[in-house]
């Protein structure tokens, strides 16, 4: 028996939950990142769970790790310098993207750089036609003057993105075999190898972030298994990926696109999980941190999924577990217009300078500000004692909106927390509408280092009677990498009309990606274990030009029954968009298939029950509804199943401070997540 | 008591959250693909008098903003809960603006109270007329252009109309489109009724009340305030879509903007007579309607981005829509296509506040390429396919502090590509190529974007090419503070073969096997004197295809040589470039529009729009053409430009049509 552990690195902490598989107790903490050394925080949060914990490197026997090192390096801009080869006469694909602005109500709206700037982009004359016929071959000729070219302009990397690549991949792997052979130090990377997804832009985007990141995150991951083995962790490493799941470090080297929305990811894994724990298995997670929240649909305990995931400037295209960010956080800063309007947000105090009252140099008033003011948090340490909370700085900070809109202090600050949980429905109802999903029939799981301070506003505003708190919200993320399965996806792009004649090509395809699946996670992941294979595919009603991924039953596709295939879609159709037309043509455009191979998931210990009423730390004064009220301050630690206490209460922990409003009862479940619920409008 | 600004913000939340809920609903459960891609369509809440007051931020179309449901709603005479409003004739309220715009109101009871109405409209592929889509230039009159129902109730307390929906869908093309569409529109206004009962519940009636008009108010101070950093003055600025019908004469929209404390006045009273050709724009004379005001809105948003839109915002401004113009064509003038002729306005508006706000909007965008589509027939399969390619759309302008967005932004920063792949893979098409046009975008010291441009060939006998909203292949946009014009747009077929032909502002071309189409949008216009543009500024251009040497060398001055910059013959090349500059950097116009204002002065253009107004609707455009070739017909040297030649040339005409002589004693009686 050992110590499970899931680290994941955030902007402000490193986050750390191991799990004793004896006890099943959770342990957690976090350090400080050190964007400045990555790496270096994964050893200080090694040698603190021995100081803290006595858990020795040695007793480690599964480790998970979620990192931002991809993107931040979009982010930042500090990938490798790349050159791209298109099909001639196609070469501006980056430059275009698909046309839309960001914001079409803005005359003066720019698009971002593109990662490769336009005289590193070459056109190379073969074409593959949509049928996947060759029109013109390479000419190896051509292909070494460009690269030659690239490289006298200082390309240390190309990626190979041709047309039609998504039906035959031949030219691209031709491009790649000429120039490995005359340039073996140069890497090349091909769009239908980081994902052959019909598209041109999109696939080419992918392929040129994968291109972006992959020399960075691979060193990265180098140093880390080396300190890893160096400190005597015996585990081997995993990571975890944007698809919700993980793979051994030494593939995220080379698959390095696969894992750049991790965390995020591996946050929602944690919540699902969560969500199934506290019986709550529908759910929306809220995560907010300083700059944004992350906000994703729980259903049946499951995460969705989704394509099109922003990185930095530019979307990526691979399977990823789907999280809807937005603007607004804890550090979202407060100000009054001309016209005696107050706003918050989208402008942001971040983590640095942060918030007026962390007195780290922020002036300006924030979310936390107003919390601040109004006494729900600074009642009791924050952050592991990495934060403290000045509420005069706060005071100060919220005066000069006060001033402004010429009311006292407390009620500007309330002021503040009605706008901003306005301005977050406003958001969330978007997703929702979306969705088509009805939020009363959800519970908001609330997480990050804001999220519990704010959830019980904002469930309140969109109508959710529930509010689960996580026994660590502070953590989620790498909780999330603990339970994540190993996981990869495949997809192969046929472009058939579903008649009984094109099933003899779905089913090879099927039986193709089954085979590339098995032999991914036998030999790239080196797991020999039990697996799952679920197959799915993008259809559509001929004439539409977006897609349904429909989940597929193994025996209907085995047994070639098409009827059943349309029937899959007709239904997910009428789901999705509430109707669909039986006599329609259907279309499948992509196959796909997930292998997934369970990790062991660790089993919670529940609590002993509560043998007497919930005991407050002390009283604290607060403002709510505009009066001056003395208000349970608890202890996170303190409360234990059975026990229960209405709002206006305030719960401290290390990660975070909740807020229970009035109108809110709370009691704690046997794994001590909190339930929030709203028996009262007030 | 009033609405507190606090709870302003927070209902303001509220009313978005609802009005992009409509959106969604909308979107996500519309049949046609047309809806879901293009995204032609808006929904919000109006108040009883038809004044919107929410609308979506990030779907739908950006033209629509502030849309006065009034006259549209007062067509009906009693409503009651339960019901839903439809119309989608251009000439019964006013609210419509060409017939596939299907528009649909649903009135929202509070005890009884008609608190508000949640609104919508799509842009139906198809309403049947003439012909498929139902729009093109050649179009006459509104009856041709497909069936119309003015204002009538589709639902009358939760029923359906049947006779409603079976006379619509007896007249279109593809009924179950229309219908699965209509039916996404009503769960969209159900979804803001829906919005609304929850607000309601959740601030009270009266704050709903009091907010409802609150945010009009706010809107209209916001804009007020925007204003009064307009200086006082009267602006004016014209522009011209290359045709006022197939092969037909340029038509002129003129504005003068009056702006005059926290007011604007726009009189459109030197514009173009109505035209015979459906590219009218009918507003119904309604100073403040929306389509007119597309750019009005986008000013207010440059200048304060944190402005509500809603109607709000149009209540500082009046416009002159004289009866019979262009501007406000006279039943039943067709109206189809007047995309094209908005865009047009759009550009006039904005050089309007180019002068009044130097240095604070772009030049022209690069406006003018089509909206695209082919249909073909399947060499395999003998089936008929059809399908939308690419939009050729263009570049955003210069402005004072960088160059323009390529390929797209500004004014037309809405529309999506459609992937070749997927063109390619839909039908049996052939991309030959697609990207950004070099050297289309005007020199400046800040480069206008670039045009698109594309190439395709089909693979089957008798295809058909739609090309809608084809324009400026003879007018470029135009640049500012010395910046020149962008290139013009173009539609080739066999390029640079020698069976090329010039196409010009065609909009729909029959092509055959080995024949190919080229389509390119204009460039944007660039903004500041191209030679002030930093020398390796325009090398870079270079290097990444945008700008040719020739180009760099001829337009910038800039010589390059091996590579770089060779300094010496640049700096001579810009200082003879400066040298024949003409005058001050203002506008810069193509050469094109040089020589047709240097015959069509204002003095011109404003006596032959005083001759023709004083004509019955009817006779005006009859006496442009025959004016315009009368011009058109003298030598070079004898086209004077002045009012006195004009007139000369209209009595002629009334010489030799007795009628019109006629008809004009009549009218001036």
């Amino acid at each position: 028996m050992g110590y499970r552990v899931g680290v994941d690195i955030g902007g402000t902490f490193a986050d750390f939950c191991a799990f004793d598989e004896a006890t099943g107790a959770l342990r957690t903490l976090k350090v400080l990142s050190r964007p400045d050394a990555p790496g270096s925080e994964v050893m200080e949060g090694i040698r603190q769970l021995r100081s803290r914990f006595g858990i020795e490197p040695a007793q480690i026997s599964y480790f998970t790790h979620g990192t931002t090192v991809g993107v931040n390096t979009v982010i930042q801009r500090k990938g490798v310098k790349l050159a791209l080869l298109t099909t001639a006469r196609f070469t501006d694909v980056l430059e275009l993207a698909r046309l839309k602005m960001p914001d079409p109500y803005d005359l003066l709206a720019v698009r971002p750089a593109p990662l490769i700037p336009k005289d590193m982009v070459f056109g190379i004359g073969g074409r593959v036609r949509a049928d996947g016929g060759e029109d013109r071959p390479i000419d190896r000729a051509e292909v070494l003057a460009v690269a030659r070219e690239a490289r006298a302009r200082g390309a240390e990397g190309i990626v190979v993105a041709l047309l039609n690549a998504y039906r035959n991949p031949a030219q691209e792997h031709a491009v790649q075999a000429i120039l490995r052979a005359e340039m073996p130090d140069l890497q090349v990377y091909c769009s239908a190898d980081v994902w052959p997804v019909v598209r041109e832009y999109e696939r080419t985007i992918t392929a040129v972030i994968h291109g972006y990141v992959q020399a960075r995150v691979a060193h990265y991951l180098g140093s880390l298994q080396q300190a890893l083995a160096r400190e005597g962790v015996p585990a081997v490493a995993q990571v975890t990926k944007s698809n919700g799941g993980v793979m051994s470090a030494e593939l995220g080297k080379t698959r390095c696109a696969q894992m750049i929305l991790s965390g995020t990811a591996s946050g929602v894994i944690g919540a699902a999980h969560v969500a199934r724990l506290s019986g709550f298995p529908d759910t929306l997670s809220l995560d907010i941190g300083g700059t944004s929240a992350d906000i994703a649909i729980i259903r049946d305990g499951q995460p969705q999924y989704g394509v099109g995931e922003v990185i930095g400037d530019f979307p990526i295209f691979l399977p990823t577990v789907a999280v809807t960010s937005i603007g607004a956080g804890g550090g979202s800063i407060a100000a009054v217009d001309e016209l005696g309007v107050l706003r918050v947000g989208p402008e942001s105090a971040g983590s640095t300078p942060g918030p007026a009252c962390y007195g780290r140099g922020g002036e300006r008033p924030t979310i936390t500000d107003a919390m601040a003011v109004l006494g729900f948090i600074g009642q009791a340490e924050l952050g592991y004692g990495a934060v403290t909370v000045d509420r005069a700085r706060a005071v100060a900070a919220v005066g000069t909106v006060a001033h402004a809109m010429g009311v006292p202090v407390e009620q500007a600050a309330e002021a503040i927390i009605r706008i901003a949980v306005s301005g977050m429905y406003l958001e969330v109802s978007k997703l929702i509408s979306r969705a088509g999903i009805d939020p009363r029939e959800f519970a908001l799981q609330a997480f990050g280092g804001a999220g519990p301070m704010l959830a019980c506003f904002l469930a309140a505003e969109l109508g959710m009677t529930h509010v689960v708190v996580p026994t660590t919200p502070g953590v989620l993320s790498a909780l999330g990498g603990l339970v994540a399965d190993v996981k990869n996806d495949f997809i192969r792009t046929v472009y058939l009309d579903l008649e009984p004649a094109a099933m003899a090509g779905i089913q090879a395809g099927f039986a193709q990606l089954g085979a590339d699946a098995r032999r991914w996670l036998a030999e790239e992941q080196g797991h020999h274990g039990a697996f799952r294979l679920v197959a799915s595919a993008d259809m559509r009603y001929r004439g539409q030009s977006y897609e349904i991924e429909t989940a597929l039953a193994a025996a209907d596709i085995d047994a070639g029954r098409t009827a059943a295939l349309a029937e899959a879609f007709h239904a997910a159709h009428e789901r999705m968009f509430g109707h669909c037309d039986r006599a329609a043509a259907v279309q499948v455009i992509n196959l796909r298939m997930i292998i997934v191979a369970d990790s062991p998931k660790p089993a919670l210990a529940r609590l002993a029950a509560a043998t007497g009423p919930a005991a407050p730390l002390r009283h604290v004064d607060v403002h709510v509804g505009g009066a001056l009220r003395a208000v349970p301050l608890y202890a996170r630690a303190d409360l234990l199943p059975g026990h229960d206490f209405s709002g206006p209460a305030i719960i401290a922990q290390d990660d975070t401070t909740t807020c229970v409003p009035d109108g809110f009862t709370g009691t704690v479940d046997a794994y001590g997540h909190l339930i929030l619920t709203l028996t009262a409008r007030n | 008591m009033a609405v507190d600004k606090v709870t302003l913000q927070i209902l303001a939340n509220h009313c978005s959250a609802a009005a992009e809920s409509m959106a969604s609903t909308l979107l996500r459960t519309a049949h046609s693909t047309f809806v879901k891609e293009t995204e032609d369509f808006t929904t919000g809440l109006a108040d009883p008098d038809g004044k919107t007051f929410a609308s979506p931020y990030e779907l739908g179309v950006t033209w629509f903003v502030g849309l006065d449901y009034g006259r549209a709603l007062r067509c009906i005479d009693r409503y009651e809960d339960g019901d839903i409003a439809v119309t989608n004739d251009p000439y019964s309220g006013f609210v419509c603006t060409h017939s596939p715009d299907m528009h649909v109101w649903k009135p929202i009871f509070h005890e009884g109270e008609l608190v508000c109405f949640s609104v919508t409209h799509v842009h139906n592929t198809d309403v049947g007329g003439a012909v498929p889509a139902s729009l093109s230039r050649t179009l006459t009159e509104v009856h041709q252009e497909g069936v119309r129902l003015p204002p009538v109730k589709l639902y009358k307390r939760g029923e359906l109309n049947r006779d409603v929906r079976d006379i619509l869908l007896a007249n279109v093309r593809m009924p179950d489109q229309n219908w699965g569409d209509m039916n996404a529109q009503v769960a969209c206004v159900n979804t803001g009724a829906r919005k609304v009962g929850e607000m309601i519940a959740r601030f009270g009636i009266d704050t709903f009340r009091e907010g409802r008009a609150a945010l009009l108010d706010h809107a209209e101070a916001q804009a007020r305030r925007a204003i009064r950093g307009i200086p006082d003055g009267s602006y004016f600025f014209a522009d011209y879509t290359d045709e006022d019908a197939v092969g037909g004469h340029p038509c002129r929209i003129a504005v003068r903007m009056i702006v005059k404390g926290d007011e604007i006045l726009f009189d459109f009273s030197e514009s173009d007579p109505q035209l015979n050709s459906s590219l009218n724009i009918p507003t119904g004379g309604n100073g403040r309607h929306a389509i007119i005001m597309v750019s009005y809105m986008y000013v207010m948003r440059l200048l304060d981005p944190e402005i509500f839109l809603n109607s709000g915002i149009l209540r500082p401004i009046d416009s002159i829509l004289p009866k019979g113009s262009v501007v406000n064509p006279e039943f039943p003038a067709a109206v189809g296509m007047r995309t094209l002729t908005t865009l047009r306005l759009q550009s006039v508006l904005l050089g309007a506040f180019a002068q009044a706000l130097p240095g604070r909007l772009p030049a022209a965008c690069g406006d003018g390429g089509p909206l695209l589509n082919v249909r073909t027939t399947d060499n395999r399969t003998g089936r008929k396919l059809m399908a939308n390619l690419n939009p050729i759309s263009g570049g955003a302008g210069g402005t004072a502090r960088r160059g323009g967005a390529e390929g797209s932004g500004a004014n037309f920063g809405f529309l999506k590509n459609t992937p070749i792949e997927i063109s390619e893979a839909e039908v049996p098409v052939t991309i030959l190529g697609y990207g950004l046009a070099r050297d289309s975008g005007g020199a400046g010291q800040n480069r206008g974007g670039l045009g698109t441009e594309m190439e395709f060939e089909v693979h089957a006998p008798h295809s058909f090419v739609t090309a809608r909203n084809r324009d400026r292949s003879r007018f470029a946009p135009w640049g500012l503070e010395g910046g020149e014009a962008g290139k013009t747009s173009a539609f080739l077929l066999n390029r640079g073969s020698n069976r090329e032909v010039d196409l010009g502002n065609t909009d729909i071309v029959s092509i055959d096997p080995g024949d190919r189409v080229y389509l390119r949008s204009a460039g944007a216009g660039g903004w500041g004197r191209p030679w002030t543009r930093a020398a390796d500024r325009v090398l870079a251009d270079v290097r990444r295809g945008f700008v040719s040497q020739a180009a760099a060398e001829a337009e910038y001055g800039v010589v390059i040589r091996d590579g770089v910059v060779d300094e010496p013959a640049t700096t001579a090349r810009r200082t003879a470039l400066e040298g024949a500059a003409s005058g001050e950097a203002g506008f810069g116009f193509n050469r094109a529009r040089r020589d047709y204002e240097a015959v069509w002065t204002r003095a011109a253009y404003e006596a032959f729009v005083r001759l023709v107004g004083a004509l019955p609707v009817h006779w005006r455009y009859f006496v442009k053409q025959k004016l315009f070739s009368a011009v058109e017909a003298l030598p070079p040297e004898q086209r004077r430009g002045d009012p006195a030649q004009l007139y000369a040339l209209f009595d002629a005409l009334a010489a030799e049509y007795p009628q019109l002589a006629a008809a004009r004693a009549q009218a001036a009686e």
